[in-house]
């Protein structure tokens, strides 16, 4: 699903954020990638959906080169991704159903399907009283449950999470990981970047680990647990 | 784009008009001023282009022929001018007709031409073009041949007066450009941030329109529109500003210089102006937020 072939991500003057990285990571798998703040976590996934360009190196996701995309082929690979960070990224103007229905819209989904969509998910992820409610009215816990909704109104092949569980509470963390966990059972790829090693020893799976932009230690792929 | 976009584009500028009404009312603002300015030059340049029209049709070219001309001779080179393309009438006017006109014109002075003879004038001929030759350069090019032909011993025609009145409306015109032009770009960039302004305050928006697989198009598309409409609805204020000022000058104005009789020759701009103020406040604001855009999302 995702190949990346001598790396790097080099930030003017000459701060080499990622190093030299080779990595793979097949369909269907759960991986953590792991590492300090400033170890290069969110640079890496950033190059996986093309918000940074890759100083060197070739990087292949779902079997196709996105190293150098023009704008439509950026905007044709993130329709295929689900993308969710810590700090949420909603619209605090729109309504939880608004907010996930945006995302199904955009991509050409007719408004009445998208809302219909959105309105499932919502309800599938426990917030079926919430689907009027803007995020500023809601927990951190359940706003990030709407920015996962957002994430996989397309129904993506790859689900990439920068610290999803960085501003939420531990009940709340746990509850956001199982979430993942679904995503992954039914069939997605999952990558997590995270510097909480607790989520790693508690749920599993392949965990990758970053330091001064580069992998230093691959754990073997396993089932993550829940 | 499918019908599911345009409807995504269509509520999102509706829901924008909406929650920045202001901002749209404040960019409508400077697009109508602009093009009220351009729109005045417009209207200035295409009445002084039919008054100069009207004015026109009182031109006269005057033929004075030799004294020797033999009546023969007169009546070949009258058919010869009859014949010219551009001649609309030919009248003969003989010495003793402008002999009687010469002393009419003299009014109480008559007088002083006694003794005198219809002799001392020549006979002429008065020449009137057809509408399209009436310009400078068509009469100069006739005037030339007429002056070309055996017979005519002298030509006149009101060469300065006409050469004036085609100056200024040349400078009209070349003003309403210029100036035109200035205003244009000076508007363009006000709409430039203006836009930007909008961009701002929708900046969370667009990014994560952008995260989520939008394309550029879409991400553009309403703002364009919505430039499109604060330009429309601009150039229609400017018209609506522009039409009650002409109404208020074409009534007060001929009166309070009392030297016009042209209250009836003036009109405000015709549908083909109106239309082109309009398609310039169109395409004023759809520049201004594509540029914008374009420089924003480059960034």
């Amino acid at each position: 699903m995702i190949q990346l072939f001598r790396v790097s991500k080099i930030y003017p003057p000459n701060y080499p954020a990622v190093k030299d990285i080779n990595l793979q990571i097949e369909k269907g798998e759960f991986v953590f990638l792991s590492g300090p703040s400033g170890a290069g976590k969110t640079t890496l996934l950033k190059l996986l959906f093309r918000a940074e360009d890759a100083s060197e190196g070739q990087i292949i996701v779902n079997g196709r080169n996105i190293t150098r995309l023009n704008g439509k082929g950026v905007a044709e690979l993130r329709r295929e991704l689900g993308l969710v960070f810590q700090e949420y990224k909603l619209l605090p103007t729109l309504t939880a159903l608004e907010n996930v229905a945006l995302a199904a819209e955009v991509v050409g989904v007719p408004r009445q399907e998208s809302r219909k969509k959105a309105f499932h998910l919502l309800r599938e992820l426990g917030l079926k009283d919430k689907h009027d409610a803007r995020p500023p009215t809601l927990s951190g816990g359940e706003q990030q449950r709407v920015a996962i909704a957002r994430a996989l109104v397309n129904d993506p092949i790859l689900v990439l999470a920068d610290e999803p569980t960085g501003n939420l509470d531990a009940d709340m963390a746990d509850e956001t990981m199982r979430l993942f966990l679904r995503i992954h059972e039914k069939g997605a790829t999952v990558l997590i970047a995270t510097h909480d090693t607790g989520l790693l020893k508690q749920f599993g799976g392949r965990a990758v680990f970053l330091q001064r932009g580069q992998v230093v230690r691959d754990s073997k792929p396993g089932r993550p647990e829940g | 784009m499918r019908f599911a976009q345009l409807s995504f584009i269509f509520l999102r500028v509706l829901k924008s008009l909406k929650e920045l009404l202001w901002t749209h009312m404040l960019t409508s603002g400077t697009m109508a001023m602009t093009l009220f300015i351009f729109g005045g030059f417009l209207l200035i340049q295409d009445n002084l282009q039919s008054l100069l029209k009207g004015w026109g049709n009182q031109i006269q070219i005057f033929a004075y022929l030799d004294n020797s001309l033999a009546s023969p001779d007169r009546q070949k080179l009258l058919a010869a001018i009859r014949s010219y393309p551009e001649v609309e009438s030919v009248r003969f006017v003989s010495r003793e007709e402008a002999w009687e006109k010469f002393k009419k014109s003299m009014g109480s002075q008559s007088g002083l031409l006694e003794g005198l003879q219809a002799e001392i004038l020549p006979s002429s001929f008065e020449i009137v073009l057809k509408m399209p030759y009436r310009s400078h350069t068509s009469i100069g090019d006739v005037v030339k041949r007429l002056r070309g032909l055996g017979g005519i011993g002298d030509v006149e025609y009101p060469e300065e007066w006409l050469e004036k009145l085609s100056l200024i409306v040349l400078g009209v015109q070349w003003a309403k450009w210029i100036l035109g032009g200035f205003l244009f770009v000076a508007t363009l960039l006000i709409i430039g941030n203006t836009v930007k302004l909008a961009i701002l305050a929708r900046k969370d928006e667009i990014e994560i329109m952008q995260l989520v697989g939008a394309s550029a198009g879409l991400i553009q598309a309403p703002f364009v529109v919505e430039g499109m409409i604060q330009g429309i609805v601009g150039a229609s204020i400017s018209l609506l500003l522009l039409w009650l000022l002409f109404l208020l000058l074409s009534t007060q104005l001929p009166s309070f210089l009392g030297i016009f009789a042209v209250r009836d020759q003036i009109h405000f701009l015709n549908a083909q102006g109106s239309v082109l103020l309009l398609v310039l406040g169109w395409l004023l604001g759809a520049c201004g937020s594509l540029f914008s855009l374009k420089r924003f999302l480059k960034a």
